[in-house]
């Protein structure tokens, strides 16, 4: 089947398969160059279950206003028993699943341990190339480091639950300093308000040119939060615009594609040769450097 | 032989609620290798079709205990045609009395699976399909 389908959204969805499935060297090979993005990014995470697919179905419908197009590229967790997968976010987005205009993608982390998938930065470019104006990327629930989707998106927001009292305790210790909004999501729950309270004095103090990340409490069943994450959003879209490092960020971007293909690519070069790994560790570095050279490619 | 890097998306279309036997199959699917999708309850063929696509799923499985299989397995054949997505295989099962099946797969059924089967045996038949 080819990706000329007559039906758009067939060739667009097939050819993200071909994408998420495409190894090292396919990879590379289909690069197009750096462009700049005019697809907007925004970045969902937070821990299993903090709520972030109910909330993306509420923020995508909030953001598709007139003629702007908005896709929902929504990452689960790989089994590493089976390399399985049950995709259960879209589930989750039913209120928005009917709407034709709002395409969402379902995507495995498969061997991917940062909360994200293989090949993630092309799979939004290509979404961008079939003319989507916004994209909102849910990673896999995550703990606390895994921050990678920081160097992909335009905007991250941390979803957090109301008894995290680990999240307070990290978030003095520095650790969630890559957000740029902040939402205390179940605040029908007890214990909302002291959570917003604490991270918004956190939040102060992380404050740089100018963007204070805001603390925004949601729930389920009121439509202010949502309301109000949508304007931050947006405000942050604009900040974002006088104030984003183009160098800096398209390095970061190109540090971590980098660093995932070299990671995958000794993966590929070990599962082909296990006895490998029976070497000490410098025979095994020498042994992948000469691997990796594309002249010993296959040799 | 796996499902590893095969897409099933699990339906229920029509009006019955009984969704252990999704939810079996669902996991059943998982624990050999494959990316499962699962769309809730009470979905409609179209809607069924349209996320089939989205997906970029290799099968669609219904699961359907109301009795109308006749009915939904033919609706969600057209809406699959339709969106030019005729190519992907379509699985039956729930309670599907045995005088039906041949018509099933008539229309469009690739295969019919009742409780009687063993677990394995239908997700051997699944993966024996899509490795085709
Ligand atoms: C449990 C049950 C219920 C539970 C459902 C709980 C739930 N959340 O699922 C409750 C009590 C709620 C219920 C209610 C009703 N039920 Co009821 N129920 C059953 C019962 C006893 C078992 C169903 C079941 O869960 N089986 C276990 C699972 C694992 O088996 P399975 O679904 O068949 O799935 C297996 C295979 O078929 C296959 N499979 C299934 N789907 C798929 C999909 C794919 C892709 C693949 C590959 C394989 C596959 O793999 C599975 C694992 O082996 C059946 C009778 C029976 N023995 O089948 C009646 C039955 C299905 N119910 C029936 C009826 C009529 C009803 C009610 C309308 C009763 C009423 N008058 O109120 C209501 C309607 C509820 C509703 N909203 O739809 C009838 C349906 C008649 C028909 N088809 O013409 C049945 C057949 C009973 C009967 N003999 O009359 N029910
Ligand atoms: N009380 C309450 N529960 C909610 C709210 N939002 C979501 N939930 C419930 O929280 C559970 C998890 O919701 P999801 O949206 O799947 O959370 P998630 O963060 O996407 O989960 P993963 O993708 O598995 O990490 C579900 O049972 C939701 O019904 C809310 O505002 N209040
Ligand atoms: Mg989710």
């Amino acid at each position: 089947m080819s990706e000329t389908s007559r039906n758009p959204r067939r060739a667009l969805s097939r050819a993200l398969t071909r994408i998420a499935n495409a190894d090292v060297a396919e990879t590379l090979a289909q690069q197009s160059g750096a462009t700049t993005p005019e697809m907007s990014r925004i970045g969902v995470t937070g821990a299993p279950g903090a709520g972030k697919s109910t909330l993306i179905a509420r923020l995508a419908k909030l953001r598709k206003v007139e003629e702007h197009k908005i896709a929902v590229l929504a990452i689960d967790p790989t089994s590493p028993v089976s390399q399985g997968s049950i995709l259960g976010d879209r589930i989750r987005m039913d209120s928005i699943a009917d709407d034709p205009d709002i395409f969402i993608r379902s995507i495995p982390s498969r061997r991917a341990h940062d909360g994200l998938t293989d090949n993630t930065a092309d799979l939004l470019n290509a979404m961008e190339g079939h003319g989507f104006d916004e994209v909102i990327l849910e990673s896999v629930g995550v703990g606390q480091a895994e921050y990678t989707i920081r160097t992909l998106v335009d905007t991250v927001v941390l979803v957090l639950l109301p008894e995290s009292g680990d999240a307070i305790q990290a978030m003095k210790a520095g650790i969630l300093e890559m957000a740029d909004i902040y939402v205390v999501n179940k605040a029908d729950l007890p214990g909302a308000e002291l959570m917003a309270a604490e991270i918004a004095q956190v939040a102060a103090h992380q404050s740089a040119d100018d963007w204070t990340p805001p603390v925004i409490s949601t729930s389920r069943d009121d439509p202010n939060g949502f309301a109000e994450l949508d304007a931050a959003i947006t405000a942050h879209t604009e900040w974002r615009k006088t104030h984003l490092d183009e160098t800096a960020s398209r390095r970061a971007r190109a540090r971590y594609q980098a660093q995932g293909l070299l990671s995958r690519r000794i993966d590929e070069i070990v599962d082909a040769d296990s006895s490998l790994l029976d070497l000490d560790p410098q025979g095994l570095f020498d042994a992948l450097i000469d691997k990796l050279n594309p002249k010993s490619r296959g040799a | 032989m796996s499902l590893n890097g095969k897409r099933i998306l699990i339906a229920k279309p029509g009006l019955d609620g009984h969704d252990v036997g999704a939810k079996i199959i669902a996991l059943a699917l998982r624990d050999a290798g494959a990316d499962v999708i699962y769309t809730g309850l009470r979905r409609s063929p179209d809607y069924i079709a349209r996320v089939a696509v989205d997906e970029d799923v290799d099968a669609v499985g219904l699961s359907i205990l109301s009795g109308s299989h006749k009915e939904l397995v033919e609706e969600t054949v057209r809406c699959l045609a339709e969106l030019d997505a005729g190519d992907i295989h379509l699985f039956v099962g729930g309670t599907i009395p045995s005088e039906d099946h041949d018509e099933l797969r008539q229309a469009g059924a690739r295969g019919i699976f009742t409780a009687e089967m063993a677990l394995d045996e239908v997700v051997a038949a699944v993966e024996a399909d899509l490795n085709a």
